[in-house]
């Protein structure tokens, strides 16, 4: 005899497995694509600190009484080395950033450094650094906004809940740059 | 220099803003036409042809794309923001080497950027680029020579990068000359391959197997997860596909049978048919991308 509800049932779970997989590895997909672009940032990051000893040996000499912001910045620089997960790294790479812009602020009040000639070098490279910082962070945000709306909308949310995957972190503007003076150009 | 610490505060006070929200003004300006797009109109079609001419030969021989746009201004947006979206958008450069340039020059806001692919930014780095919009162009663009400076500029990039990658020769295979690319040569094999599905639906008496491939291959796109969809979408993508599928059979299957009852060849879909290579027109670039390297200026 042919056993339709059987059938049927079977049917249904062999759909819902097939829908699960699919959805599962999805979001497999996605974390992984999170934490390549995290890894771009991070590079990005790398090559900043690597840059900021450099600028800051040619221009220390020259700004002797500013000694407090150099102590921010390798504090800062220390702060970052020390972060472990991906929340404790984005807060100290803002430290970072906070301080070293705060620099290249007081750098203005010292004109004298313009006839230092490896200046124009370090500006450039410090230039693209911080372009590509934004670039790569900018391509981060993306692929946590894709990663996060595959794990937060319904149903996929119920699969994500009972596998662990939770939402990731996006950068965020900061409540500083928010009120930061309008540089003119 | 106080002008060049202010284009590297602007990153932390532009780039922290607009981190928040990504919508930032960039308007694209549309499709390639060649290597050369000069927006806002202030190259001869002499000039033109001749930058034209010089990056195309230098495309065949190092297979490095170097592209000028020329804009009346950006609305609004970063230069830096414009250059890396546009450089995403048109793909300069070789998918796999990365070996793209951009020279992007906005008129009213006055300022330009070189932005570098990935691949180049060892034979171009920031430095190099900057010395080049600093000593090549700027000077030039002060005095409203833009032909001028972009020619130089652009004569400049092609030294720097210069036997950085080798050009594909010319004349080799049938295959490399129907498609130039990676992607050429996918949609080549794609082609044969709906021929040959065709050719078997044709003549296959079945109507319903075309069903069952659509079928198929939409249960296989949702199971690869291929479209993102959720599962009530995701039947009905299977749904869709396998009526595709039938109604593409049915077609198909009348096509070939109402031939042969004519007589006369079976469409040419149905086998043997072929594609013709692109003629000398610009067909667009490799595929390459940029991670923000490069060097911005102003004039």
């Amino acid at each position: 005899m042919w056993k339709s509800p059987m059938v049927i049932i079977i049917g249904i779970v062999v759909v819902l497995a097939l829908w699960l997989g699919g959805v599962y590895n999805g979001m497999v997909r996605s974390g992984e694509t999170v934490d390549t672009a995290w890894a771009q940032v991070e590079t990005q990051y790398q090559r900043r600190f690597d840059l900021i000893p450099n600028l800051v040996a040619i221009v220390q000499g020259a700004m002797k009484q500013e000694q407090e912001i150099f102590i921010a910045i390798a504090n800062a620089r220390q702060g970052y080395a020390g972060a472990r997960t991906v929340n404790e790294k984005v807060a100290a790479a803002t430290q970072v950033e906070s301080a070293f812009g705060r620099l290249l602020m007081i750098m203005e009040n010292y004109p004298q450094l313009k006839s230092i000639d490896t200046m124009q070098t370090l500006l450039a490279q410090l230039e693209g650094t911080e372009n590509r910082v934004s670039v790569e962070r900018g391509r981060f945000n993306e692929t946590v906004r894709d990663y996060n709306i595959k794990v937060k909308t319904f149903p996929n949310s119920v699969v994500a809940s009972s596998f662990g995957f939770t939402p990731r972190i996006m950068f965020e503007a900061q409540s500083e740059a928010a009120t930061a003076p309008k540089v003119a150009l | 220099m106080t002008r060049r610490i202010a284009v590297i505060k602007t990153f932390f006070v532009a780039g922290l803003l607009f981190l928040g929200s990504t919508a930032l003004a960039y308007v694209s300006p549309g499709s390639p036409t060649g290597y050369v797009n000069d927006y806002a109109r202030i190259l001869t079609a002499e000039q033109k042809t001749t930058l034209e001419g010089q990056l195309r030969e230098f495309d065949k021989t190092d297979s490095t794309q170097v592209s000028v746009v020329i804009l009346q201004n950006l609305s609004g947006d970063y230069i830096e923001n414009f250059a890396e979206k546009l450089f995403k958008e048109w793909g300069i450069g070789n998918r796999e080497k990365d070996n793209g340039v951009l020279l992007l020059v906005s008129l009213d806001d006055r300022k330009l950027r070189i932005e570098v692919g990935y691949g180049l930014e060892g034979a171009l780095p920031d430095a190099t680029a900057s010395a080049i919009i600093r000593n090549d162009i700027t000077p030039l663009f002060k005095e409203g020579k833009y032909y001028e400076g972009v020619y130089g500029g652009v004569g400049a990039i092609m030294k720097a990068v210069k036997g950085e990658y080798v050009g594909v020769s010319q004349g080799g295979g049938l295959l490399r000359s129907i498609s130039p690319d990676a992607a050429g040569i996918l949609i080549f094999i794609g082609f044969i391959f709906l021929q040959w599905v065709i050719a078997i639906l044709g003549r296959s008496k079945s109507w319903w197997l075309g069903g069952v491939l659509g079928g198929g291959i939409g249960a296989g796109a949702v199971w690869f997860n291929l479209f993102g969809l959720t599962f009530p979408f995701g039947l009905a993508v299977i749904g869709v596909l396998a009526s595709l599928g039938l109604i593409f059979d049915y077609i198909v299957s009348r096509g070939y049978s109402k031939a042969i009852a004519r007589g006369s060849r079976a469409p040419w879909w149905t086998g043997g048919g072929s594609s013709s290579g692109g003629g000398s027109s610009f067909g667009g670039f490799g595929g390459g991308s940029s991670g923000g390297g490069g060097a911005s200026g102003d004039w």
